[in-house]
């Protein structure tokens, strides 16, 4: 029954075509869907494992599986043959046979460790094996980068959905049953949210065992009150139309009323504040990667990154924070674009202009 | 007072009895009530099946709330409503939603009783949708041939409300109000925020669909001649409380109270011939929260005596000929 939200009606079509007309929110948009859907790829994009590799007339795809030594008829320095398979030496191995490897772009996953290569220890400078560096662990940052950015602005999309949805519901009902049910939970929300946000995730983050998902059931708790506000006044504007009148007059429930009724016409908060509280919730994630209460230790995260370039020994390796600062401020200029014109495009205003 | 109503004269299919609609007022930092908004003050009226009651009176003076309370829109403070001989004001929600489908309501504001976001489609179905009425197939039949009945061309069911002018949108409102098939259809102020023109047309919509389905009308209205028009019977209401009641020909004749009076004299007639009004209504309208004593009317009636301050009048025939038709709540009639 909530297909009738996603549904276009004039008025939302108009919006669209002056979203597109504004071409900096538009084009900020295409990048960002395009990054968006590459970086569900990058396992494809930087990773140890080969693509493709033909061998003996077979063909294997390694990304998401183990092959070791032996079955391209490897071994390593000690003789042993059980380890996984080096792809990156495949291409010198395969020379002048039938056989064939597909690597990467990036043949280089973020959690290896690449110390043979360099003689100085690591942070090693931006060269053509590793074209951003590697930071103090000897990984490269271009891939940590670029898995970084998944994590971000998938934990980032799920995260604004979870608690704009619930948001929402909780404001709608505000505003739309009012009286005590709307008092008290006014007074629980505004002292919910005088609660300090970075303060009480990295204490529940010290008590439970952070995860991804934890992480993202922390926050929600504790951000999900920014949308009641509008959703509220909205439904309080919106109710007093006759035709919530007309609905109650023929017996439509609460709920139908609400959501089928009311909801349509209260969506433009929602959508306008949608992509500034995606910034928000890189930034906030970002800050607590950097403090180190954001997600565990291994995963690629730009916080962690920033971590390392701010770190007395490292203030001179100038590519351990162009790269992630650089990374943060293109990803929220671009968001904050689409967001920015997104609002230009709904304001109500623009309607009421001459030309 | 029931007794002044009589139970003879044609079936009476709703009948409203002493009905109260109080609503608080509340102040200070604390939000006491500090007094009541007294909208609707004992009103006891009865509808007659096939019939068409014109409610008048000025803005402000419960009309509409009226209404609303008497389909329970709004919580009566006290008094009852009975429909098919059932006090609907005390029924459970469930036999209440199934009362519901037999009193549907036209509203006044065409714009803003239709949801913007919902095709004209969806909203005349979503009566049918709520009350699980026959399959989305005969559910779309239905309202193409609502459409139709209302002069509508069902092929207008994918466009949004925005896409019609005022008339048409109240003739989209009525076609809801119709999808469930009701005896009573309460018409608040349905034609008032039309152009004249368009008025009449949705006037003879209403006297033909009238007809055509054996509807029962409350007709709420402050124009007079509108009123005259449609109804048979009429009720006058001043600050909360029916000051006259009878047949339309009988007020439009012999009004007996002065504030009906007043309103028919204030009907612009097409006549420069016409002779200066017999009396002008001064001042404004009285709070509804401190009412007069005695007579609400009395501060404004030029024929007012010092016993209008203190007592009450009660609703009673007017003369004695007439005991049933014509009643009237003044003491000097």
């Amino acid at each position: 029954m909530f297909i009738h939200l996603f549904k276009l009606n004039p008025i939302t079509q108009k919006r669209l075509r002056r979203f597109k007309k504004i071409k900096r929110g538009y084009y900020s948009l295409i990048i960002l869907t395009l990054l968006t859907v590459i970086s569900l790829f990058c396992n494809f994009i930087a990773n140890k494992r080969a693509i493709i590799v033909k061998y003996d007339g077979r063909y294997y795809f390694p990304t998401f599986k183990f092959y070791d030594m032996a079955t391209f008829s490897q071994t390593d320095e000690w003789g042993f043959d059980d380890t996984e398979a080096d792809y990156r030496s495949m291409k010198k191995q395969f020379k002048g046979t039938n056989n064939f490897v597909l690597m990467p772009l990036v043949p280089f996953d973020p959690y290896e460790n690449d110390f043979d290569y360099y003689r100085e220890p690591p942070p090693n400078p931006p060269d053509r094996r590793h074209w951003f560096g590697t930071d103090s662990q000897g990984r490269d940052v271009f891939a940590r980068l670029l898995y970084g950015f998944r994590v971000s602005i998938m934990f980032a999309l799920i995260f604004v959905f979870i608690s704009q949805i619930a948001g929402t519901i909780i404001g709608s009902l505000q505003g739309y049953l009012a009286g005590k049910f709307d008092i008290y939970t006014q007074r629980v929300i505004e002292i919910w949210s005088t609660l300090p946000f970075l303060y009480i995730v990295i204490i529940m983050a010290t008590f439970f065992k952070s995860g991804f998902l934890m992480l993202l059931f922390i926050m929600t708790l504790f951000w999900w009150m920014g949308i009641t506000y509008y959703m509220r006044t909205e439904m309080y504007r919106e109710k007093t139309r006759q035709y919530v009148l007309a609905a109650r007059s023929y017996g439509a429930s609460h709920f139908r009323i609400v959501f089928k009724h009311l909801l349509p016409n209260c969506l433009t908060p929602l959508i306008t504040f949608a992509p500034f509280a995606v910034v928000g919730a890189i930034g906030a994630l970002t800050g607590l990667d950097y403090l180190g209460y954001g997600l565990p230790a291994p995963t690629p995260s730009w916080g962690e990154l920033i971590d390392q370039a701010l770190q007395i020994q490292n203030r001179d390796k100038i590519w351990l924070t162009i790269a992630p600062f650089g990374a943060i401020s293109i990803t929220l200029i671009l968001v904050t674009l689409v967001g920015e014109s997104i609002r230009e495009a709904f304001d109500p205003k623009q309607y009421a202009r001459y030309k | 007072m029931k007794d002044a109503l009589d139970p003879e004269n044609g079936k009476f299919i709703l009948r409203v009895n002493s009905l109260v609609k109080h609503y608080p007022l509340r102040g200070g930092i604390l939000s006491r009530k500090i007094g009541y908004v007294k909208a609707v003050q004992d009103v006891s009226l009865d509808i007659r099946e096939g019939e068409t009651l014109g409610l008048v009176g000025e803005s402000g003076c419960g009309k509409s709330t009226l209404a609303r309370t008497m389909i329970l829109l709004e919580k009566p403070t006290s008094g009852n409503i009975l429909f098919e001989g059932k006090d609907i004001a005390s029924l459970s929600s469930k036999e209440l939603f199934q009362v519901r489908r037999k009193i549907q309501m036209i509203f006044q504001d065409p714009y803003s009783s239709l949801n913007p976001r919902m095709t004209i489609g969806e909203i005349i179905r979503d009566p049918l949708i709520v009350h699980k009425t026959g399959s989305r197939k005969e559910q779309e039949e239905k309202v193409a041939s609502l459409l139709i009945r209302v002069g509508l061309s069902p092929d207008m069911m994918d466009r949004y409300p925005h896409e019609f002018s005022g008339g048409q949108r109240q003739r989209i409102g009525i076609a809801r109000a119709l999808a469930l098939d009701p005896q009573i259809l309460i018409a608040d102020e349905p034609v008032s925020s039309l152009d004249v023109s368009v008025q009449s047309q949705a006037l003879n919509l209403l006297t033909e669909l009238q007809k055509d389905m054996e509807l029962t009308y409350l007709f709420i209205s402050h124009d007079l001649s509108v009123v005259e028009y449609i109804s048979d019977r009429i009720a006058v209401m001043y600050l909360g409380r029916i000051v006259e009641m009878g047949d339309t020909k009988e007020i439009f004749e012999n009004p007996a109270h002065p504030y009906t009076r007043a309103l028919m004299e204030a009907v612009p007639v097409p006549d420069p011939k016409r002779g200066g009004r017999k009396i002008i209504l001064k001042g404004e309208p009285p709070s509804a929260i401190h009412p007069p004593s005695g007579c609400a009317f009395h501060p404004r009636c030029p024929f007012v005596i010092p016993e209008c301050r203190k007592q009450l009048p009660l609703l009673e025939p007017f003369s004695p000929r007439n005991t049933s038709s014509h009643l009237v709540a003044c003491i000097r009639k």
